[in-house]
This record gives C-alpha cells, structure tokens and sequence, in this order.
C-alpha cells in the first residue's frame, strides 16, 4: 500500500501492523498532549512542582534528553571533522535522534515555564550573565542545525528524492554537511556546557555550586564531555533497540564497535574528571561553606550514598571499563550492559544536578524537600518518548537511515 | 545594568532582633495587605504558600525542659551578591532580567510583566524567599476592592518576592524631590510595612549607608571585605549580629540580632568545630 | 485554476514563511505576550487619591488605635496609628488584616428570617415587627424576665443599650461572655470589692511572674503587652512564665517553669506559703489585710509546704522557693493571672491566689505593680422608665450567675425557662465548653434574636438576624480593657459606607424599643445611635470625636486596698480535670487565631504553621515520652470523655509529658472556606466543670487518651 514510500529494496512490515503500532504509541502521546493542554491551559498547578522544587521531573528529563542526544553532535564532529569515515553508517541515525531530543527538550522548555507565550523575552530581554540565556540561544540554534542535518535524510526518500530539486539539494546539502557539524558542534559544546553551567554559577546552593575557569564552572566541562562521551551509548542503544525490534541487523559491527571504543575512552577520561571534581568539591569547596559531604546523603528517605555510587562507578567506571578493553567491547551481552548503563549514569548526573539540587537543604534550620511528580508531569514527560518512537518508526520506515541495512539484509525474493 | 559607585547611593537594609520577635504574624499580614498578595483555600503546604515574609520557628532540639524557641522573620534578603557587586544568587541567573539590582537603592526589583516563570531564580535563592504564582490570584466575591493601587497584583506563571516595599520607596523619593531635596529621603519617610506592624518593635530599617540612620548605628557595617572570605562585605561589627548563610557570599542586607548564642550559630552552617572558632569574628575594625 | 499537490505544497510553504518573515508573526507574538500581561482575570487596583482615617480596632478587646488608608473612599490598608494611648503604632496581624472582615463571604447582607432549616430575607421593618410581636406577647402573659440576652462585655453604650432595654421591659437576664475583663472584675471584686478591676503595670515591672498569661499570645491589650514585653530588654527586666508548655511567651521569657495543669493556684498558693514562712512580704502591705490572713498563713503552711507543693505542682522545691524570693525581693514585682488569653475558663482560687501574691508583696498601685482601679465609667444615660411590669420581671433572680450556668440551667430545667434570647457580639455555641450541650440549650429558647455581622455557629441558631455593620461601618466607643494601665476609650468610626443592608447594632435596638412602644420606647429617646452616643459621652465627645480616644486616666490610683483572702483563707479545693484518662488535653492560645466571637480572617489562617494545621487536620503537640508508638505528623486518634477525632501529632519537646497540646481557634463551621471546616473546635472536646464556690467554668483542660489512627 505504502510501498512507494518505502526505500528501494528495503523490507518493512505490512502498513497494518504498522499502522497498529503506531496507534498504541499515538495513545500514550494523546495522553502526554492532553497533559501538556492542561498544564498551558489551567497553569502548573497541574504539577506537584512547589516553590522548593521549582525545576522538577521534566527539567530532568529536558537535560536528559539533551545529554543523551550528545550523540548526534559527538558522532557528527568525528564523521565530518575528524573524517572517521566508518561512521557515516550511524550518522543519518545519530542525527534523528539528536533531532528527537532537542525538539522535545524545546517543547518541555514550552511547558514548563510559567508564561509560554512570553517564552521569546528570553531572547527579547536577554541576560548575557545568565546560563539559562546561553542555553536558550545555542538549543534553539543547534536544533536549526539539526534540522539542517537531518533534512538531507528526508529528501532521501523514494518519493521526494525523484523531484530534481529535491534530490540536488540533498545532495549538496550533503557536500556542505562539514559545516554545519561544525556549527552543531561547537553550538553544542556551549549549550552542553551551559546547562551544565545552570547548576553550577548557583552559589547559594553549595550542593551545586562549582569553581571553574573564568565565568564557567566546572559543570559546564563536565557537562560537555559526559554528553559527547555517554551520547553515542544511547545512539548505540537505540540501534540495538530498532535492530530488535525490526529484527535484522542495521549496522555493521566494526562500526559499532568503533563508536563503542570513542565512547568508552570518553567515559573514562571523563569519570576521571568527574572523580576529581567531586572529591574537590567534596573536601574543598563544600566545607568552606560549612556543608560535610555526609549533609547532602543523609537525614532523609531517598537521597543517599547509593546516588553517588550509582552514578559514578556502576554507571560510570563499570561502562568505561567495559568499553575501552576490547574483549569486553566485543561481547555483545557486555557491550549491551555497558551502554545501558552509561545512558543510566548520564541520567542520574541530571538527576542529581537538578533534582537533588533542590532537595538538598540550605538554610541550617531548613529540612529536605522531597516531591513526588504528579501524573501531568509524568504524561509530558513520557509525551517525548511516544513522539520519539513514532518519529523513529516513520523514519526507519520510509526514509534511508541506514546506509548498511540492504547489504546486511540481501533481499530475498519478496512475496506481496 | 551600569554599575553606578555603590557607596554614594542608598543602601537600604533591616536588622530584625530576634529576642524581640514573638513570632506573631503581624508582619507577614502587614506584607500581604501592603503588597496585595493572594490567599488561597489551603495555604498549609509552605511550599507553595506565598508569603514574602515567612516567619520560621527555629529551636535549640533540647530535651524538656531545656527546650528553647526563636522566631525568625525571613524577607527577601536583598541579597548584593559575591563581594557586594550586584551579582545576587537570583538576578545572576535570570535570563530575562525580570529581577534586577539597584545599585541606587540596592534592592532587588521584580518585574511580573518581564518575568516568562522559568524559576531559575528561585532554584538560585537558598532562602526560599521566592515565590511562584501557582495559581490565578483570586479573591471571594467583592474583596478585590481592597487592593492598593501602588502594587500591581500578579497574574499567574510569574515569580514574585518581597520588594522592601518598594512604592514606599518610590513615594518618599517623590515627596523628597518635592521638596526640592531629591537626594535625602529623611528616615521615617520611607519604612517598611513589616516594620511599621511590628508590635514588638523588631525590625528596624534604613539606610545601611548612612551613619545616622538607626539600622546602620546597630549593625555598624564593616566597610571592608571580610579578610577570611572576600566574597563577603559589610559584616557587621556587632558581635550579636549575624546574617543568614553569610559564608556563601550573598551578603544579605538583612541583619539579625540575637544574644542566644544557638541562634547566631542557626545563621550558617559549620563543621564541628568550627564555630567554636570563628564565632567572635566579627569585622576588623571590631578589633579597633 | 488546478490545485494539484506540488502547488498546494507551495501555497503552505509559502504562507509559513510569509507569515514569518512579515511583520505579522512578530505582532502576533507581541500582543499575546501583552496579553498575558494584562489577563482580564487579574485584577488591577484603581488608582485615586489618598487619604487617612483614624479610627479603633475592636476586634478583640485590645481596643487599638488605627489608621486607615484610603483611595478616594474605598479603604485599602489599616496600620497601627502613631501616638495612639493603646498601641502607639503597631497593630496585630487581625487587626491588619481587618479589611477581609469587611468582605468576608460568611458576612450577613440583609435581615433574615428562619424558615424550617433555612434562613429567609425579609426587610428591616418586617423583622422589627416580628421581633416587637414576640416581646410584646411575653409581656402581654406577664414574663418578661424570660428575655435573655448575651453579649461580648459589660462595658461600652452597645452593651448598655442592651441592658437597659432588658431593664425596662423586666429581665435581669443579661449575660456577658468570659473575658479577661470579666475575670479581672471578679478577682477584684473577691479581693478588693465590688465596682473595682485590676490591671498590671507591665511597662515598668521589673519581675514579671506570669501564671502562664500569654502576654504575646493575645492576653490582655495585644499590642500593649507586646511593646512592654519588647521593652523588657532595654529595661533589664525579667520574665518568668509558669505553664506546662513552651508557649511564645514562654519561649521569649528568661525562664520558663513548667508546671502541672491545674496547678497554678496550688503553686501560686506554695510561693504565698514560702512568703509568708520567711517573712519576705512587705509588712505595710499586710497591714491592709482585711482579717484571714493568719488563716490563710496557717493554710499554707499546713497545706502548701515546699514538699507538698512541689508535688502537686511538679516544680521542683528548690525552685519554688528561689522563685518566690526573686519575686518578693524584685523592686517591681508583679504577679499576673489570666491563662493563655486570658479568656477562657478559669478558677477564682487560681485567680486569686495569683493576685494574692501581689497583695504580698506590696505593689498595689505601685509603679510596675498591679493597679486596682474603680471599672470604667464615662457614660451617662438618662433613668429608665420602668412599669410594674418591667419592676416585677427585674426584681426576679437571674438564671445563673454567670452565663454558663444559665446555659446548664436551660438545660436542666424540664420547662421553658428563657423564651427570647438576644446575641450579640456572642458566639456561645462554637467559645463555650461542650459546644453540643450549648447548642441543646438554644434549642430550647423558642425564639432567639441574633445581630451578628456574619453568619457564625450561633447567629446559625437564630430565628431571626438583624445583621450589624462592622466595626468599619459604624460608631462607636471602645473602652479599653484587658488589664491595660491607661483608662482609655476610643471611638470606632465608619471608614466605609455600609456595604450592605445592615444597621448599627444600637439604632436596632432604638428600633425594637420604639416599636415596644410605651416605657420602653420612652426609655430610648433617641432618634438615632449616633446620637445616643454623642449624648451619652458629652462628657468626653469633643476629645473623642477630635483624637478619636479620651484617656480617663493616666496613672496609676494612688490610694491603698483593702485586701481579702476570705475566700482563700476558707482553702478551696483545686479542681480536677474530667474524666479517667491517663494524659490531659489543654487549650492552646495561638496569637495567630482568633478564638472569641470574631473569627480568623483567611490572611491570618494563612500565618498559621504546618505544624499546628496540615490541610483539615489538626496538629496536636505531645511530648516525645508521651508519643510513645506514634509517628510525628502521623494521624492519631485523641479520646476525651465529651468524643473522640482525628488529629495529627506533632512530636515535641516543648510539651509538658503527660499533656496533649491542642490550639483554639480552628474547626469553625460556618461558610467561609479561607477560615472554615480546618481541623477542631477544642470546645467540641472539653466540658464544663463549674467551680462550686464561685460558679466559673474552671475546666482548665479535661482528661485524654490518644492512640495510633
Ligand atoms: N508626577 C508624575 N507622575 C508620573 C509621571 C510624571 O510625569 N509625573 N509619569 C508617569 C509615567 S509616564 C510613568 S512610566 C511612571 C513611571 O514611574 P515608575 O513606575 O515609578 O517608574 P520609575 O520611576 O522609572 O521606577 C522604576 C524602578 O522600579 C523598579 N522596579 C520596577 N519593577 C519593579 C518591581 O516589580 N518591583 C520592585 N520592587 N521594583 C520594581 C526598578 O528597579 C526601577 O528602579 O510614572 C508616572 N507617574
Ligand atoms: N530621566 C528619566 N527619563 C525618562 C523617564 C524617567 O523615569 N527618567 N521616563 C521615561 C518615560 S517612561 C516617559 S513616558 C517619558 C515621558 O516624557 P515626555 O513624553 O517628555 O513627558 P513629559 O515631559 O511629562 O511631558 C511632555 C510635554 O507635554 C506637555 N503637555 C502637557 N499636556 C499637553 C497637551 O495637551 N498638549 C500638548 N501639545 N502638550 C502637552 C507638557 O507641558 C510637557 O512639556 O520620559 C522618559 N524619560
Ligand atoms: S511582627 Fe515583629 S514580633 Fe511579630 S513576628 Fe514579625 S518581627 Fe516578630
Ligand atoms: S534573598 Fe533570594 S530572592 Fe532575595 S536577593 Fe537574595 S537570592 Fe535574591
Ligand atoms: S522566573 Fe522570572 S524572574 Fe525568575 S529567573 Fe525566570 S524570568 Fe527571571
Ligand atoms: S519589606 Fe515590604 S515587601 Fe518586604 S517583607 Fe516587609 S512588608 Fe513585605
Ligand atoms: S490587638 Fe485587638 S484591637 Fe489591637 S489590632 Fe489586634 S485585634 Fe485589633
């Protein structure tokens, strides 16, 4: 029915099934959309958000999502400006998903401020001492660049690509990619950073605040390298995750492994780095303000020393380890564990950034605050994953991601 | 945001003696009905309660009988920010500069009308004095006839916080310039309205700049940064006197006063030991 | 003209990006922001000219002076008022926060009419009709005396007018609600005779012992005490509270002495006792004693010895006895009585064994000391015309001598004895000790006249409401009380016209007197209430009219008092608390509630802590050794003999062990939900125990048990 669409050659499951999928997908997006109506609607009162959670759920799931969509602007900076060819394989897919992420970190950004259509002053009355201001200007800019990256990949398809217009564009589009992964990446370099920055410049908040260099905390590096180094574990989950899925093999390992390795190196360079900042914040820079480091894991019934040891050696050693030593990086059940598990550690990092930033009490005679999402903010936050997978399956389906599918997949004899 | 010379403009602050203090509510109501803030069916849940002044109750944890309360008036600290700059925790981060520092009068402003509610500023406050507007403000039926023109009442979506009664400011500014005197606002022309209810005469507020204002005899500024930590200045050169989280270099232009040694000691945090250490340090020029 | 695909394709790219690039997207983005800042839902106050009213709070009994800010005539803001003898500035937060009196949802916009369940609205000359009918027929079958009325206090023209128009129509029958004021007059009167009250010069005390007066919870003038509690700083003066928990009060005196509840009197009585045994009382001061003091000593020393003492009251030996020579060696020594408010139930033993001590000491009407002073008088009503009818039904006995034993007697007796009853400034049914029993008693009362303002507990037991105007929209003279040094009175005054069809409560009673025709239509010459006042205080109308106070006196009496302890000499049993329970729930005064007749506003709901209100529970404080098994903030079921609620705990160190904590103030039931249906009304939970020898309601707290919900 749909073949026409379909790229040349390729295998895909009848339009019914398909059809059927998509519609349970497109139920729970229907049920994040209703939530995100009632949150612009009626206000975030629709939220169990309060005056000491100000950033809550979905804050996390926006750096989340922009952390692991670090994969798009890693993977395009190695491909177009450290010429590692091998990942052209990967790239079309690696930049789909930076493109999910970053469309949804935008839409969380719509829902979760409190005037959405007064959203542009932070453009309008910018704050050049802000974070939030740097983050506002590279997201909006590198999800432009994703677009840019990404609408080559659509004019691939089978349909569009025969207006020839449509497939000179690409194809110089193409040509000129080199430059915008540059764009993207050093767009991404800053807003990674700033995010991380966020946290970091919040002086009254010793749990959070960094030293840095010149106006950047320490966060901000921090930031930048756990989303280029854990931003491939989630592109190669994913991968795995469609390869399952669509039951056929998509990328070649080589390919796989190679990104692996990238990330591997990364998350160990950057859990050094991460061990370092901790342990100076830990023995420095908290008790020059008072705080032990037992302050900020004990007295209350969620946030405990698993958190820190979650976060930097299951989550962060153990992956590292795993993927830099090549006998472990080529077993896939291994390979498998590390990359969930980095994309765990990346997520719990926003997490402890942002939620536990504010739980953490302050004031000597505050008390912890804890808070427990309402189902509002659990719809919106879930409304991305919908969307992303709906995206992925439209994409996989129709558009040519993956360069390397027909060759891993020789077509037998179809029968329609 | 042009950095004007700091000293030669006002520098208004409070110092709220907590021995005084009875913990009667009589400042947070004067807040409310003076800036027209909203109440709601439910305002059990502090935490998204709007109160620009919150009174907390802090205590000694001492078994019964030694048992020992204090009540602590909490304003917007007005905070000057790392080494008294204009950098406060919140003005710092807001993206949009919907709250802003006057370095003519050192208070930190609140626009609504700028403010898009990202809450940056509130994440960045470590006194919880911000608020967020939850909820439409709504009134039963006819008593938004009682607001005050001087304060525009906050739509839903935006911050809002304690302002130092800032139309009070502006009115006395007025009546100075009427004067043909627009530099000297006199004392009693510009007072708070948590400070005019207090019963029990706590709060004091004023100038911090200027040596013959009642503020500035109490809490004797130290004009110089603290030489233990340069982000702070203008420690106070009373030993009674402390401020709320001073170590973290907000310098708050709220001072508070205590002969209860506990008290003072609430005022920050310390590791063990340390307060034994640093608790009779007090400006340099004490020691003069 | 064909629209295929690619041109429509077009067509839409070609609107998107035009829209974008002109002007228009930009002007629609603009005006939606505009938009949001000017949300027709968001009110915008209108701006006018400013002005200042000054005027008097009348609240609670503090009587303060205020000054209300203006736009054009709409007021916008009460302060305290500068220079006022009262508060001289500040003011409390219900006093701030007067303006949602004004528009409170509960309040009362036209006269109403009970029908069946429901109230009705009927017009002002109806319900005067109905209400002259009713009274008129009473006469008519000879009972007057079986119209009652309540009202706040015996002082000030409104209370006057109502006694005067129970006079001449023939009842005795009027009541006051318990007050500070009341009890001041009755340990006065114990003590010292009768047409006297006592106040306590707290500005100029050096030793302030306070018998758990909450002197910043609400005792007494509020703002007054809260300035001369502050001023003890400056002064160096001391203050010493004894009560069983950690109150405010406690928490800011330099020493707080937990004492067993109920036992006040019993260690007021100890520190007479150590007094008396080594001759610290001031021997001229004794000499005033009027016979019984030998009595009394041979009392105290049999009963109230160190040892015993200290075991009823649970304060150690030690302590008594440095107490009670801090406190005879004090320059300025003061005792004080009145717990919590000041207002609630209390004992006359407890009273007056508190007072004796001053007596003791020496400081009547000495500076820093306690003052005995004639009551209040400055009004001057002309005679009341009484017929033989009216003569007959005075003459007879009252009910009760204090209104809680008229409503026992309402109740214990099988016929009708009150067939009218008049409220105001009254809310019985939710302040009094075992509100189901006071309710038993108005159902009884076939006909009962409320003027309330606002639609609260009692006025919804009425048969027919004659609506008051607030304190805002009306004259009228507050007399200062509450044990306040200055003789004060000041004048309320209409900052707003009437909001709704209400009446000045006096030009009500002008009415019903007018329609009763005859003597008593006689006996209220006056065309309007204003005018009466302006009558009845010529003396001093000029200064209240211009100041807006008249101070009657200023310092402190100069002459000596007779002195009695008869009463006490007779040795009182001390009451005990209801029933069989191990532990033993107390009221809290809280000064961010009101507790009388005028309810909290929603502002001053809003000030109240999470750990006294958490959403519609109360919070209960207890002793962590009493808590045994129960979680802090967890529900828990609280048990007394009157019934049994839902409360939630608050484990605290502050609490006496063995006592439960449990504010006043909460669990009003009328329609106003910023103030309404939050946690209980401790009166729910408590009864009357009646002191045999003087006939007050002295249930201090009642005996309870408390258990995991
Ligand atoms: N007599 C007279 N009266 C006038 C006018 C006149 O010409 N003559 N002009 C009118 C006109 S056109 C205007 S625009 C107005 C301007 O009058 P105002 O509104 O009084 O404006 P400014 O005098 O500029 O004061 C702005 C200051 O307010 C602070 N501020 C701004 N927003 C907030 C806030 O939300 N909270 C607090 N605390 N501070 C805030 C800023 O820090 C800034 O320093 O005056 C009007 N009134
Ligand atoms: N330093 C400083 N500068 C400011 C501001 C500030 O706060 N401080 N505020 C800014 C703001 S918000 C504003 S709105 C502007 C206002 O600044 P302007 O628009 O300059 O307003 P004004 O100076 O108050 O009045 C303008 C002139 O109009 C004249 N006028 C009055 N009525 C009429 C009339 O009916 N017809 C005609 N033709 N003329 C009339 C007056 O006499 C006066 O000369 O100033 C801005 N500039
Ligand atoms: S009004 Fe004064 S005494 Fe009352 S709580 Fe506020 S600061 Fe304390
Ligand atoms: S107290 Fe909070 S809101 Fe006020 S200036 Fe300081 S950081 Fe800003
Ligand atoms: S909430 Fe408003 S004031 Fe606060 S940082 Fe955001 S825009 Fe600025
Ligand atoms: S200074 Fe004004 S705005 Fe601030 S707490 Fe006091 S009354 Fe409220
Ligand atoms: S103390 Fe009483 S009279 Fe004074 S302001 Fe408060 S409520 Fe009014």
């Amino acid at each position: 029915m749909d073949s026409a669409l379909i790229p040349e050659g390729a295998k895909r499951c009848p339009l019914p099934k398909f059809s059927i999928g998509i519609a349970i997908v497109s139920a729970v997006l229907l049920w994040g959309v209703y939530a995100m109506f009632l949150c612009w609607f009626k206000g975030l009162n629709q939220t169990n958000m309060n005056d000491y959670y100000g950033f809550a759920l979905w804050i996390w799931a926006d750096l989340a999502v922009i952390a692991v969509g670090g994969g798009a602007f890693f993977t395009g900076l190695l491909k177009y400006i450290f010429k590692i060819d091998e990942l052209k394989n990967i790239i079309n897919f690696a930049v789909i998903i930076g493109f999910i992420c970053y469309s949804s970190a935008l839409l969380i950004l719509a829902i979760d401020i409190g005037q959405p259509l007064r959203g542009w002053f932070i453009f309008w009355h910018a704050n050049v001492h802000s974070m939030l201001t740097e983050v506002a200007f590279c997201l909006s800019a590198y999800f432009a660049v994703l677009t840019i990256e990404f609408i080559p990949n659509i004019l691939e398809n089978r349909q569009a690509n025969k207006v020839p217009f449509f497939h000179h564009l690409a194809h110089n589009m193409h040509g000129v990619m080199a430059i915008f992964a540059a764009t993207g990446a050093f767009l991404s370099f800053f807003h990674q950073g700033s995010l991380g920055g966020v946290a970091g410049v919040m002086y009254g908040r010793p749990f959070a605040v960094r030293e840095g260099l010149l106006v950047w905390p320490w966060t901000f590096f921090l930031f930048t390298w756990s989303a280029a180094a854990y931003g491939p574990c989630f592109t190669l989950l994913v991968t795995k995750t469609t390869e399952a899925i669509t039951g056929k093999k998509l990328v070649k390992d080589n390919v796989i492994h190679l990104l692996a390795k990238i990330s591997g190196w990364m998350i160990v360079t950057y859990i050094i780095a991460k061990i370092i900042d901790t342990a100076y914040w830990a023995m420095v820079t908290a008790p020059s303000l008072g705080f032990n480091l037992s302050h900020f894991y004990t007295d209350n019934s969620f946030y405990g020393y698993w958190m820190l040891i979650t976060e930097i050696v299951i989550c962060g050693v153990v992956p590292g380890a795993i993927l830099i030593t090549k006998s472990t990086r080529e077993n896939p059940k291994l390979r498998l564990v590390a990359i969930i598990l980095g994309t765990i550690g990346v997520c719990l990092n926003r997490w402890v950034m942002v939620l536990q930033i504010m739980a953490v009490p302050v004031m000597s005679f505050d008390t912890w605050a804890l808070y427990i999402p309402s189902w509002q903010e659990i719809a919106t936050t879930v409304l991305p994953v919908a969307y992303g997978v709906i995206l992925i399956a439209f994409a996989y389906r129709y558009l040519p991601v993956f360069p390397q599918e027909q060759e891993l997949n020789q077509v037998k004899p179809v029968t329609e | 945001m042009v950095q004007e010379n700091h000293n030669s403009a006002y520098k208004f602050g409070m110092v709220i003696d907590l021995d005084k203090c009875t913990g009667c509510g009589s400042c947070m109501v004067s807040c409310m009905a003076e800036n027209n803030v909203p109440f709601k069916e439910d305002e059990t849940n502090k935490k998204d309660s709007i109160t620009w002044m919150r009174v907390y109750k802090l205590t000694n944890d001492k078994p019964f009988p030694d048992t020992e309360v204090v009540y602590m008036p909490r304003p917007c600290q007005q905070c000057g920010g790392k080494g008294d700059h204009g950098h406060s925790p919140c003005v710092s981060v807001c993206p949009a500069v919907a709250t802003d520092y006057g370095y003519d009068t050192g208070i930190v402003s609140q626009i609504y009308t700028r403010c898009f509610g990202c809450r940056y500023c509130m994440g960045a406050c470590p006194y919880h004095a911000r608020y967020f507007n939850w909820w439409d403000p709504k009134w039963p039926e006819g008593m938004e006839k009682y607001l005050s023109p001087n304060v525009s009442p906050r739509m839903r979506g935006v911050v809002e916080k304690c302002s130092f009664c800032y139309h009070r400011y502006q009115a006395a500014r007025d009546k100075a310039y009427a004067h043909g005197n627009k530099d000297h606002i006199k004392e009693e022309d510009y007072q708070t309205a948590c400070t005019t209810a207090c019963p029990a005469g706590a709060i004091v507020f004023g100038d911090l700049n200027n040596p013959a204002h009642e503020v500035h005899q109490i809490v004797k500024p130290d004009p110089h940064p603290d030489p233990r930590n340069k982000h702070v200045a203008g420690k106070s050169r009373n030993p009674k006197i402390f401020r709320l989280l001073e170590r973290l270099g907000t310098n708050p232009k709220v001072y508070y006063l205590s002969e209860r040694e506990w008290v003072r000691k609430q005022g920050d945090n310390y590791l063990e030991g340390e307060w034994e250490k640093i608790k009779n340090h007090h400006g340099k020029a004490s020691h003069g | 003209m064909k629209v295929d695909r690619r041109s429509f394709l077009g067509l839409g790219i070609g609107a998107v990006a035009g829209i974008a690039v002109s002007p228009m997207g930009m002007k629609l983005t603009d005006d939606s922001a505009i938009w949001t800042q000017n949300w027709p839902w968001t009110p915008v106050p209108v701006d006018g000219k400013v002005n200042y009213e000054k005027s008097v709070c009348s609240l609670c009994p503090g009587s303060c002076g205020i000054s209300v800010r203006k736009i054009d005539n709409r007021p916008v803001k009460i302060e305290g008022l500068a220079d006022h003898p009262v508060n001289d500035g500040g003011a409390c937060l219900h006093g701030i926060a007067g303006l949602q009196y004004l528009y409170d949802p509960a309040r009362i916009k036209t006269p109403l009419k009970k029908n069946g369940a429901n109230f009705e609205k009927i017009s002002w000359n109806d319900a005067i009709e109905l209400v002259a009918e009713k009274l008129s027929n009473m006469r008519e079958k000879g009972s007057p005396e079986k119209l009652a009325c309540i009202t706040d206090k015996e002082q000030g023209s409104v209370s006057g007018l109502f006694k005067r128009l129970l006079k001449t129509f023939g009842s005795p029958e009027f009541y006051t609600m318990p007050s500070l004021e009341s009890y001041l007059e009755i340990t006065a009167s114990a003590l010292h005779g009768k047409g006297k009250t006592i106040a306590f010069d707290l500005e100029n005390a050096s030793f302030v012992l306070s018998f758990g007066a909450g002197i910043i919870e609400g005792w007494g003038s509020p703002v007054s005490c809260f300035k001369a509690n502050a001023s003890r700083k400056t002064r160096h003066a001391q203050l010493y509270q004894i009560e069983p928990r950690l109150s405010n009060t406690a928490a800011n005196a330099d020493r707080w002495i937990p004492v067993k509840p109920g036992s006040e009197a019993d260690l007021a009585l100890g520190i007479s006792s150590v007094i008396l045994k080594n001759n610290l009382f001031d021997s001229n001061a004794t000499s005033n004693f009027k016979g019984d003091l030998n009595k009394l000593a041979a009392v105290l020393q049999k009963d109230y010895s160190l040892a015993k003492t200290a075991k009823i009251t649970g304060v150690k030996p030690d302590d008594i006895k440095k107490i009670a020579t801090l406190f005879a060696k004090a320059e300025m020594p003061v005792a004080v009585f009145g717990k919590g408010r000041g207002d609630g139930a209390q004992s006359l033993k407890e009273l007056a064994a508190v007072h004796t001590l001053n007596c003791l000491v020496g400081n009547i009407n000495k500076k820093g000391g306690a003052f005995v002073k004639p009551n209040n008088q400055y009004l001057e009503f002309p005679d009341v015309a009484m017929d033989s009818i009216a003569k007959t039904g005075f003459g007879k006995n009252k009910t009760g001598k204090y209104v809680n034993q008229f409503f026992e007697e309402v109740n214990r007796s099988s016929q009708s004895l009150i067939e009218a009853l008049f409220i105001y400034n009254a809310n019985p049914c939710y302040t009094l000790h075992d509100t189901k029993k006071i309710k038993k008693a108005l159902d009884k009362i076939p006909f009962i006249v409320s003027f309330s303002s606002f639609l609260d507990e009692t006025a919804m037991e009425a048969d027919v409401i004659l609506p008051s105007h607030t304190f805002m929209e009306r004259f009228e003279d507050v007399p200062s009380s509450g044990g306040l040094v200055k003789t004060v009175v000041g004048l309320t005054r209409p900052v707003i016209r009437p909001l709704f069809n209400t009446k000045t409560p006096g030009d009500s009673l002008i009415l019903i007197a007018k329609a009763l025709k005859g003597n008593i239509a006689k006996s209220f010459p006056w065309t309007t209430y204003d005018k009466c006042l302006e009558s009845l205080t010529s003396r001093i109308w000029n200064s209240l009219s211009e100041d807006g106070f008249a101070v009657l006196s200023n310092g402190m009496p100069g002459d000596s008092q007779p002195v009695d302890v008869s009463f006490l000499a007779k040795n009182p049993a001390s009451l005990k608390a209801q029933g069989n329970y191990d532990l033993t729930l107390i009221p809290i005064d809280n000064m961010r509630l009101m507790s009388a007749a005028t309810a909290s506003s929603p502002f001053a709901v809003k000030t109240v802590s999470d750990s006294v209100l958490k959403g519609k529970d109360i919070v209960v404080e207890i002793n962590p050794l009493t808590a045994k098994g129960l979680k802090n903030r967890g529900f828990a079921v609280l048990t007394t003999p009157m019934g049994k609620t839902r409360v939630k705990v608050n484990i605290n160190e502050g609490m006496m062990p063995g006592v439960i904590g449990m504010v006043t103030g909460l669990g009003h039931t009328f329609d106003n939900k910023y103030v309404s249906n939050k946690g209980v009304n401790i009166n729910d939970l408590i009864g009357q125990v009646i002191e045999p020898d003087s006939g007050l309601d002295a249930a201090f707290g009642i005996k309870a048990s408390i258990s995991k919900a």
